[in-house]
């Protein structure tokens, strides 16, 4: 009897391992997830699925005006089935759509990675010259019902003479 | 007897090492109800391996 009620304490814990387990995979693994790798001046940085939200409050791009900022768009496919959405990337300022960037349909196998890349010439997007303060302008992404946005930041860029 | 012993704390390391892994690898993506309840299997775990090595005599 009493090893019996010792062995049960022992599967209570080995399925509470399991469920541990099978949450980190259904919960933690299995899903949709996105990351963008951004310009930073010379750098790139990648921003991951998990850090969206503390990018959104404080995080900004940062390319001089004259250069060509390029963004690399990737989405992971962590399901069993195939993943479609429409991916559309726009540039705004001030509440204000500037122009569209890309409109694209993407369709991810299973367990699978897509990849978009776009490039942003400031000097088209501010034809007046460099900005004396600096400019910033907002990239958002939208896929599906999901909607991303990056803050760029354009300085003036003052080459080495 | 002993070997078993060795056994079983060879297991719970490699429980401990697994759990650290994911955790450090995963808890970022998971939802705050796949936490939470996370949270309550890993007290129910330590809570009945310690009844386990309470009725073992340890």
């Amino acid at each position: 009897m009493a090893t019996k009620r010792r062995n049960l304490f022992l599967y209570l814990a080995i399925a509470c391992f399991i469920g541990i387990i099978a949450i980190f995979i259904t919960d933690g693994y299995i899903g949709v997830y996105d990351a963008i790798y951004i310009p930073m001046g010379e750098r790139q940085q990648k921003i991951e699925a998990d850090q969206w939200e503390e990018w959104d409050e404080d995080g900004r791009a940062e390319v001089g005006w004259g250069e060509k900022a390029i963004f690399r768009y990737e989405v992971d496919n962590r399901q069993f089935s195939t993943y479609s959405a429409d991916i559309e990337v726009s540039v705004w300022h001030t509440e204000e759509k500037v122009r569209d960037l890309l409109s694209q349909q993407v369709s991810i196998a299973a367990f699978d990675k897509g990849q978009l890349q776009w490039v942003i010439d400031t000097a088209e997007l501010l034809p007046g010259g460099a900005p004396e303060q600096g400019y910033e302008f907002t990239v958002i992404i939208k896929r599906g019902e999901i909607e991303r946005k990056i803050i760029v930041y354009m300085y003036p860029l003052h080459p080495p003479k | 007897m002993r070997l078993e012993y060795i056994l079983v704390g060879f297991g719970i390391l490699l429980c401990l090492a697994g759990i650290g892994y994911l955790a450090a690898e995963y808890v970022k993506y998971l939802s705050e109800v796949g936490k939470l309840v996370s949270l309550f299997l890993t007290v129910g775990m330590f809570a009945f391996l310690g009844k386990y090595f309470e009725a073992l005599g340890w």
